[in-house]
């Protein structure tokens, strides 16, 4: 590894947070391209499993991660464990507030046909939502958004990371199937 | 809010030695019963106008020696419940004017729609439950950095005792009380000011608003609110010639006997 690589390994290692591209190079006096270059060598270098670290990019910067084949030895000394896991309802919350961000309760509401509340409330206290305002909208509804402990956990760099919302569309034979329901359900209540 | 569930915590909140007796355009009588009558549909909650019920209360309120923070309390939670029940209304007709505009097969379409919206918000939770199971589970470094390393490491500081008493006696001292004398208790009388303008409407048959009002914003509401109640009762005429000018307040003859 080069010096600069060397060096980016060790400021990162000694960070208790993910790093940005732009602080890394101004700590280490050098340009963004040579950043990013020795980034790359680095993650080359961490990869493949000859390390018990990999260099992962989430949460707007760069951080070491322990490898997943030595989690458990890790577990064993600190204490960490894995968080519970998310319920659908949850999850679909956290989508409509990733994807419409910042939005209301009532645009959640709207989207999931049901009252969010709590949802989002479970959802301010994992740390994976927060609140990010008001909207000028009457009675100023609060304005939730994601957090950057949701980018860690969901192994993203940044928000632009998360796939395409059009990418997620019923596909149409789905929306047939739902259309044709509707009309069934319609002529069973006749 | 519905009708029927709180009538019965409406009427119970209205102490019985508290009977405020209204006379307004649509009902002559008790407010208990003006607000069960309202609950019950039989008096358009519309036509009650809600700073009438205030001014009168205001005025029995005046008039008595001691203040019953209760009763008054009460009153408020009950004024309160029938602007909620206002304000209610005026969403609940922009909903209903909305769905009437549909036809069935708009509606259905509507629907439709909404469901295949929530449809692609449910794959992209899935995709994030996907995400969660792949990286949740990971671990990073939680340790804080080691405070050898730290850039300025505070052991390394001397600071004189005298130095360190100096900055810490400020917060000894007693802090500056604060200024509020944009707060002081004005003692504003509704009463008392529908004396005063009847006195000068006696003797002088007109005034205008500009002339009798005083400086403060809040005595300055007080005199409108005055004139109003003078208004309503049918003892002035107010005029004004344009949006913003000053009001000509003009005594009205009583009719003769």
């Amino acid at each position: 590894m080069d010096h600069l690589a060397r060096r980016l390994e060790a400021l990162l290692f000694i960070s208790p947070r993910p790093v940005a591209t732009t602080e890394l190079a101004a700590a280490c006096a050098a340009s963004e391209v040579e950043v990013t270059a020795a980034l790359d060598a680095l993650r080359a270098e961490f990869a493949g499993g000859r390390h018990g670290l990999e260099l992962a990019a989430v949460g707007g910067g760069h951080t070491f991660t322990v490898a997943d084949d030595c989690a458990e030895a890790v577990r064993e000394l600190t204490g960490a464990q894995r968080p519970d896991d998310l319920t659908p309802a949850l999850l679909e919350t956290l989508a409509v507030v990733a994807y419409l961000q910042p939005a209301t309760r009532a645009d959640v509401a709207e989207v999931r046909g049901v009252s969010s509340e709590w949802a989002l409330s479970a959802l301010e206290e994992r740390g994976l939502v927060e609140q990010c305002g008001r909207s000028e909208a009457p009675g100023s509804p609060i304005l939730y958004g994601t957090t950057g402990r949701f980018l860690k956990l969901f192994g993203l760099e940044d928000r632009d990371t998360l796939p395409d919302l059009e990418g997620f569309a019923l596909g149409p034979d789905d929306v047939d199937a739902l259309r044709r329901r509707l009309v069934s359900n319609a002529e069973r209540r006749r | 809010m519905t009708p029927g569930a709180t009538a019965v915590d409406l009427e119970a909140a209205v102490a019985p030695s508290e009977r405020l007796e209204l006379d307004l355009d649509v009902f002559d009588g008790p407010f208990d019963l003006l607000v069960t009558l309202i609950l019950k549909d039989e008096i358009d909650i519309w036509e009650v106008r809600v700073s009438r019920i205030i001014a009168e209360y205001v005025v029995r309120l005046a008039e008595r020696e001691e203040f019953d923070l209760d009763a008054t309390s009460q009153f408020v939670l009950l004024v309160a419940a029938l602007l909620e029940m206002k304000s209610r209304l005026l969403l609940e007709q922009d909903v209903e004017e909305a769905l009437d505009e549909l036809d069935p097969e708009e509606a259905a379409r509507e629907l439709l729609a909404r469901l295949v919206r929530y449809g692609q918000f449910r794959n992209a939770g899935a995709h994030l439950g996907e995400r969660w199971a792949l990286h949740a589970g990971r671990l990073y470094r939680a340790a804080p950095t080691p405070a050898a390393l730290l850039r300025r490491p505070a052991d390394d500081v001397v600071l004189p005792a005298g130095m360190l008493a100096a900055a810490l006696a400020p917060l000894l001292e007693e802090p500056p009380r604060p200024d509020t004398s944009h707060l002081a208790d004005l003692a504003v009388s509704l009463v008392a000011e529908l004396r005063r303008l009847r006195t000068i409407l006696d003797a002088d048959g007109a005034f205008s608003f500009h002339d009798v009002a005083p400086q403060s914003r809040l005595e300055r509401a007080l005199t409108f609110f005055a004139l109003l109640e003078l208004h309503a009762q049918g003892e002035a005429r107010l005029r004004q010639r344009r949006a913003f000018d000053d009001i000509v307040v003009t005594r009205v003859a009583p009719a003769p006997a």
